[in-house]
């Protein structure tokens, strides 16, 4: 599992490759937070080369948009491949974070 | 792992009280089926790590010598895992489903396993056992899961 971050204006891109399962949400969870929550900024993740994501990934994700939500940032994801795509319409992830089809749609919905 | 063997066909697993035999089994499991369509591998991976990793999580003592004994069946169009544990009853299919999320404050992050196993598999069965046996592990709960599954082969050619 890998994590890479950068800006794009305003806004926070976080690029996450690699199974997002226990064993990676293990490895990642801390960075990946870290990589958001202090900068507080809008933040879209790239889900592009995310091959596996479950309940502990999702999990990840939930508990790092409440965090940048307290601190008034919004969070959006994109590229998410049909299989991942799958598993987050199967929680309704939806109802609560974003899920665009590409970084300019996901840009666009944070507000950057 | 504790041991992998082939019988009358079927994959059979001994899986370890740790959240690493959930690697290692799921990398047994997709080399014994060969190459599936995308889509029900990724089902398959995704029940596989929900069962498996919430049966260590909360079904067992931390440390103990249980372990998670698997039934792997490939039939014509689905897949067949049979999971045995000796842990704590839990039956997957009488689990109340999570609320929809309706804000991030409220957002709730426990329990997303239960809809990603009710609703990724195209059956699944629950028993809570009594019945011993010889090998000295004795099972307290059966969970049965199916995906429907095609090789890969055929998902190209369709």
């Amino acid at each position: 599992m890998d994590i890479q971050h950068s800006d794009i204006g305003d806004v926070r891109k976080v690029i996450l490759a690699g199974r997002l399962d226990t064993a990676g949400v293990d490895l990642i969870e801390t960075r990946f937070g870290a990589s958001i929550v202090p900068a507080g900024k809008n933040t879209v993740v790239d889900l592009s080369q995310v091959t596996f994501l479950a309940s502990m990934g999702i999990r990840m994700l939930i508990a790092t948009n409440r965090s940048l939500s307290r601190k008034g940032g919004k969070f959006a994801l994109y590229g998410a491949t049909p299989a991942v795509r799958e598993v987050i319409d199967t929680v309704a992830l939806t109802e609560l974070i974003p899920l665009a089809d590409s970084e300019v749609e996901a840009i666009g919905i944070v507000g950057g | 792992m504790r041991s992998t063997e082939i019988v009358d066909g079927r994959l059979r697993l001994v899986l370890a009280n740790t959240l690493a035999a959930v690697e290692d089994g799921r990398s047994e499991i997709m080399r014994f089926l060969g190459p599936l369509d995308a889509m029900a591998q990724n089902r398959l991976e995704v029940l596989f790590e929900e069962l498996v990793s919430n049966t260590i999580r909360h079904g067992f003592a931390k440390g103990s010598g249980q372990s998670i004994h698997v039934e792997v069946e490939r039939g014509p169009g689905a897949v067949t895992l049979v999971f045995e544990d000796d842990g704590l009853p839990f039956d997957p299919t009488q689990a109340e489903l999570p609320e929809g999320f309706t804000s991030a404050e409220t957002a709730r992050i426990g329990g997303l396993g239960i809809p990603l196993i009710v609703k990724l598999s195209s059956a699944l069965r629950y028993e809570e056992l009594s019945s011993r046996n010889d090998t000295g592990f004795h099972p307290r709960n059966r969970t049965t899961v199916s995906v429907a599954a095609q090789s890969a082969a055929a998902e190209e050619d369709a």
